[in-house]
């Protein structure tokens, strides 16, 4: 009775899946992926820029203390929205990923036209991190675990690493240490003082501060581990604008205003 | 002097209802060239006003658009706020008075054909508004960032706040606005009045507005110098925070597509319905 119960419900949804539309095809599809790419680029783009940015934007800024705390607070966000409205409309577990290619393209997009070809800066000082990766694991950690609260705590964690780790591989060479004007110095930093930032006096350069060397190389894994924390802060906020501002007004309507 | 007294409006002769899209083919209700025609020929438009201002920003910003006290200045640069302020108000009173006007004359019961053409243009307009978005939240704040931590500012009228600002923000109102007037006098059955005003609606108007709303406490903060952040440029400096704030409110674009697909799926039920009620050969009218 049961196996029968069981087959009764396959066919039915085997006939959902087979169903034919009459104005219902793949052109709606990609009308939908593509024209929402612009909003999910914008809105995850413009959270890392007015949270984040300035740790984004520099090779000398991109620290083991403020840039591995900030950053992953900031840019899980809007993954964590989009992992939320793809899981519930669609059981697609591939909402990070998705915001993490849509914010690749709309971040080299924006630093190749505006901060290399308009100001001049070289690619190398002002590549943009990515999030790819990260976005890859944590979508993996949804499918798997099928608990946004496994995902926020586990995933916050691993969306810190993976977000360091894959692009340490990228900064690595540009914390070779190098002289310059008598002083040992990175090469980032020398790329910080031959670039001027005009308007961006020294005094606001927020990195690394305080007893800093004291810890040794200590302070990039207490940095990851503060920036996990923050981070899950972030996966519920992003939780809230997927389930509040974005599934929850369908079909509901305001009386008056 | 004879007086000239408007009809009232039951003694008006009655318009020719517009009628439906006529079957060319390749210009039905979901071909390219049919009812998503507007998918591109909006984003190209948007796409194509944004690349003529970043050329014009490469031309005419080193040298006239670092001294605002020239005349050069001026003429180059606060004259192009007067034209773009202008452009979007004219397009706004245009489009929005030819929405409502057309939308009166509209016949009350469409075919199903129609109003999948109707949710497809819908549609077009909901990614219009994506792309302005993008445009202001992306494309333009990273020309902000790297022009203002690389020179001082003399005026709220720099450069890059000149198209992000001052045009596709006040867009990004029109295009909202617009695709409600659209959604509410051509799609009844999802956004009509007797509903009431949709929350999907409202939250986006709301980021379009509100977003406009928090230029000035941006320019009001980069005027002072309170607690290192100002004058001084750091770009994650805490008045810049309400527009991430207000920019999550444009989550509510999600709620449109939802909500059209849900009617989309609904007149496919209708379909299927209506085509087992007729008994004759004939396909169910569409």
């Amino acid at each position: 009775m049961a196996q029968a119960a069981i087959d009764v419900r396959a066919g039915e949804l085997r006939q959902l899946v087979n169903r034919k539309y009459r104005f219902i095809d793949r052109k709606w599809d990609f009308m939908f992926w593509f024209t929402a790419a612009f909003v999910v680029a914008a809105a995850a783009d413009i959270t890392r820029l007015l949270f984040a940015g300035d740790w984004d934007f520099w090779t000398d800024w991109k620290d083991r203390q403020w840039w591995m705390t900030i950053t992953p607070f900031a840019t899980i966000i809007i993954p964590s929205a989009l992992q939320y409205i793809q899981w519930r409309a669609w059981r697609m577990p591939t909402g990070a990923t998705y915001t993490a290619t849509c914010l690749f393209v709309a971040a080299w997009i924006g630093r190749t036209f505006q901060w290399h070809f308009f100001v001049n800066y070289p690619m190398n000082f002002i590549w943009p991190a990515t999030w790819i990766p990260a976005g890859i694991l944590i979508d993996f950690l949804l499918l798997e675990t099928r608990s946004f609260i496994i995902t926020s705590v586990i995933g916050a964690g691993i969306w810190t690493i993976a977000f360091w780790a894959s692009n340490y591989i990228m900064l690595a060479p540009f914390l070779q240490p190098t002289t310059f004007i008598g002083h040992t110095l990175t090469v980032a930093d020398v790329q910080g003082i031959t670039y001027i930032r005009a308007q961006t006096p020294e005094y606001l350069r927020v990195i690394e501060r305080g007893s800093l060397r004291t810890f040794l190389q200590e302070p990039q894994y207490v940095a990851l581990a503060f920036g996990t924390t923050v981070a899950v802060g972030g996966y519920w906020i992003g939780q809230f604008i997927g389930r509040y501002l974005s599934v929850w007004p369908i079909g509901r309507f305001l009386k008056q205003i | 002097m004879q007086e000239q007294v408007r009809p009232r409006v039951e003694e008006r002769p009655a318009r020719a209802p517009t009628g439906e899209a006529p079957e060319i083919p390749g210009r039905g209700p979901t071909d390219w060239w049919g009812g998503w025609r507007w998918g591109f020929v909006s984003l190209l438009i948007i796409a194509g006003v944004a690349v003529a201002i970043r050329i014009y920003q490469g031309i005419f910003t080193f040298p006239w658009g670092l001294d605002s006290s020239t005349w050069q200045f001026f003429w180059l640069w606060r004259m192009l706020v007067v034209v773009e302020l202008a452009a979007v108000g004219v397009f706004t009173v245009l489009w929005w008075g030819w929405l409502l006007r057309s939308g009166r004359d509209l016949p009350e019961r469409i075919s199903h054909r129609e109003e999948v053409r109707r949710i497809a243009v819908f549609w077009s307009l909901v990614g219009a508004v994506s792309l302005n978005i993008y445009f202001e939240a992306s494309f333009f704040p990273n020309q902000d960032g790297a022009f203002h931590q690389t020179l001082v500012r003399d005026t709220a009228f720099t450069v890059s706040h000149i198209p992000m600002f001052y045009l596709f923000f006040p867009l990004g109102i029109t295009l909202a606005v617009g695709t409600y007037l659209y959604g509410r006098t051509r799609l009844p059955a999802v956004y009509g009045a007797w509903k009431g005003f949709p929350w999907s609606f409202f939250l986006l108007i709301a980021a379009t507005v509100t977003e406009m709303m928090q230029v000035a406490m941006n320019e009001w903060g980069h005027s002072i110098n309170f607690a290192n952040a100002g004058a001084e440029e750091f770009f994650s400096v805490w008045f810049h925070w309400p527009f991430v704030l207000y920019g999550w409110l444009a989550g509510g674009i999600f709620a449109l597509w939802g909500e059209t697909i849900l009617r989309l799926t609904q007149i496919e039920d209708d379909i299927v319905k209506e085509e087992a009620e007729v008994p004759s050969p004939e396909a169910a009218p569409v």
